[in-house]
């Protein structure tokens, strides 16, 4: 899980009650945790610590940073984006600031942009008239409302084990109507139960189910990707993904394509992140039992080969955490770069050396050969494991820049390009 | 870049001083209503008043931003908190963090209760986030040399929900599984850990 800064609220109490038992008694010097992650019981009733896997001395105290407990300020951002490197005739400047934990961006049709968040449990818009940007917050409360996404004049938020459609809401945003519940077909998780929602042009809506752990037997009802219709009908279309949260339609071919954060605690170099591709119906990408397509797991391959599972398109290396991903569908950029990816790469935690906390632009055939990715933006990574940012998705906007949700810094930045 | 880029982009380094994360000395002005119970190094007198003295910066703020919001609860931090912006948020714990830890004088040694402590720290995994010598990291707070009062009190809280976690820490949920006699050794043990 690469990268998410995890927050726990919300994981059921009384599924917890035991977690102390759990744990079990050791000596009383301080001893390497290990986790038997392949009963039930240890989803059923996750230890506080579910993030964590088996260590080595090494590894120890190697944990998910805190973030800034406040935004970024604007001037601080600005000095921020100075160090930030770009290819040669793009700029980078603050959209908007003062966003705690913005994740996954959505368009509304009249131009709102609307933004997830994590732990924040907000959901807020951002409007622009004249080139000024205010910034609402509009849903409150909501538990890891991570992804949104706009049709047709309904605004849609996903919060764990809720798709909500929130109807006529650019017209609301003073005060948005009751929601309906369009799916809640999902587990109550909290641990990689956050989601990120990719809209097909029929409007059914793709959605990552992560396994409720770093490494194990997953219960059957995830690690896999849904595609669910607006009236609330759900197909199963991809399985033995772990957590997911990106992707996006291939405006060349239709098919959904989504970055896959790759297991913990095996190494700072094992396994790699990927990218992927659903060629057909029903495919089975290999977690637990195979990572980045040819490294079966040291105790959970079952016996499995990694020939039995879809290989990825792109294996983008160990703890970048790629999470929001955007085909670039725009005509501002240089014409390069028209069909190929961006993916907001959020940086490692489970890493002595820190990488990611980047942009990365893939180029790929529809049919998921001739990959290779460049890095398009970076700088937000300050040491060996210190963020001035943490980008978490990025979305086309009408004119054709690309705008990237940081979730450290609480800001949305503006990525523009002139010759 | 080109010169009239370059002239603009220089243009634009001045027009904003460059930013700090925080300023330490806004901080220390802006502490003085605090040091009546936090002490004016940081080190309380009240046992039951947390030191925060070389806290970690984060943490501190968190708890700042907790009690604005109401999400942690007292009825003395909540109105103090209710009043600060960002900034001043962001330099207070700038500058609580800034000074030098000091162990708080020690309650009365129990050496039963101390080891009784020690093994529940361990049992519950406390070094894990906390580190070893509990001191904290980037992610958890120093929970060693606080007052076993307000240790107690604090996971008190945790264990009913008074106070949320900072980060990825589950302390809800860790403290959920604590005993009322487990609490009292921790809280005993993480005065003096050494």
């Amino acid at each position: 899980m690469s990268g998410t800064s995890l927050r726990k609220r919300g994981i059921a109490l009384a599924a917890l009650a035991a977690a102390g038992l759990a744990l079990g008694a050791g000596p009383a010097a301080a001893q390497l945790k290990s986790y038997d992650s392949s009963k039930p019981s240890f989803w059923k009733n996750p230890p506080p610590d579910w993030f964590l896997g088996d260590e080595t001395e090494g590894q120890k105290g190697l944990a998910p940073p805190v973030g800034p407990a406040t935004p970024t300020p604007l001037a601080e951002l600005q000095d921020n984006l100075k160090k930030i490197k770009l290819p040669p005739g793009f700029k980078i400047e603050v959209y908007a600031s003062g966003i705690p934990e913005a994740r996954q961006m959505a368009w509304g049709d009249n131009g709102t942009l609307f933004v997830g968040s994590f732990g924040a449990g907000s959901v807020y818009a951002v409007t622009d008239s004249g080139g000024k940007r205010e910034v609402k917050t509009i849903l409150k409360g909501l538990n890891m409302p991570t992804g949104v996404a706009f049709r047709d004049g309904a605004l849609y938020v996903v919060a764990i084990d809720k798709l909500l459609r929130y109807d006529g809401a650019e017209s609301k945003l003073g005060a948005m109507p009751e929601p309906t519940v369009v799916y809640d077909d999902m587990p109550p998780f909290v641990a990689h139960g956050w989601k990120y929602i990719v809209m097909d042009k029929e409007g059914a809506m793709y959605l990552p189910f992560g396994p409720p752990f770093n490494i194990g037997i997953p219960p059957t009802s995830l690690s896999q990707i849904r595609r669910v219709h607006p009236n609330g009908l759900a197909e199963l279309v991809a399985l033995g993904v772990r957590n997911s949260v990106g992707g996006d339609i291939d405006p060349r071919t239709g098919q959904y394509w989504f970055t896959e954060n790759a297991r913990d605690w095996v190494s700072d170099d094992m396994p790699s992140d990927k990218l992927n591709r659903i060629g057909r119906l029903g495919e089975h990408f290999g977690y637990p039992y195979c990572h980045q397509g040819d490294m079966p797991d040291p105790k959970f391959a079952m016996g499995h080969k990694c020939d039995e599972f879809t290989p990825p398109v792109l294996n983008l290396g160990a703890h970048v955490a790629p999470l929001g991903m955007k085909f670039y569908t725009g005509s501002m950029f240089p014409a390069e770069y028209r069909n190929t990816i961006f993916i907001a790469e959020h940086g490692s935690w489970n890493r002595h050396k820190y990488q990611g906390g980047r942009i990365v632009h893939v180029t790929v055939d529809p049919d998921g050969k001739n990959a290779k990715q460049e890095i398009f933006a970076e700088g937000w990574l300050t040491g060996a494991q210190e963020y001035s940012g943490r980008p978490a998705d990025v979305v086309v906007a009408k004119d054709g820049a690309l705008l990237v949700a940081d979730d450290w810094a609480g800001a949305i930045y503006r990525i523009s390009y002139s010759r | 870049m080109r010169p009239f880029f370059a002239a603009l982009a220089a243009a634009a380094c001045l027009a904003f001083p460059t930013a700090e994360a925080a300023d330490i000395e806004a901080g220390r002005v802006r502490a003085e209503p605090c040091m009546a119970c936090h002490g004016t190094d940081g080190i309380t007198a009240d046992r039951s008043i947390p030191s925060l003295a070389g806290q970690k910066e984060r943490y501190l703020q968190w708890q700042l931003v907790f009690f604005r919001s109401g999400r942690r609860q007292s009825e003395i931090m909540q109105p103090q908190a209710a009043e600060l912006s960002d900034e001043e948020l962001r330099n207070l714990g700038a500058f609580f963090a800034s000074l030098p830890r000091i162990s708080p004088p020690p309650g009365p040694a129990e050496p039963a209760l101390h080891e009784m402590g020690k093994q529940a720290a361990a049992r519950h995994r406390c070094a894990s986030c906390h580190m070893d010598n509990y001191a904290g990291s980037q992610a958890a707070p120093a929970i060693a040399h606080q007052t076993r009062e307000y240790t107690a009190k604090a996971l008190e809280d945790y264990r009913k929900n008074a106070r949320p976690s900072v980060g990825v820490a589950a302390m809800n949920e860790v403290a959920g599984g604590l005993s009322d006699d487990e609490i009292t050794a921790i809280a005993l043990y993480l005065e003096s850990p050494e």
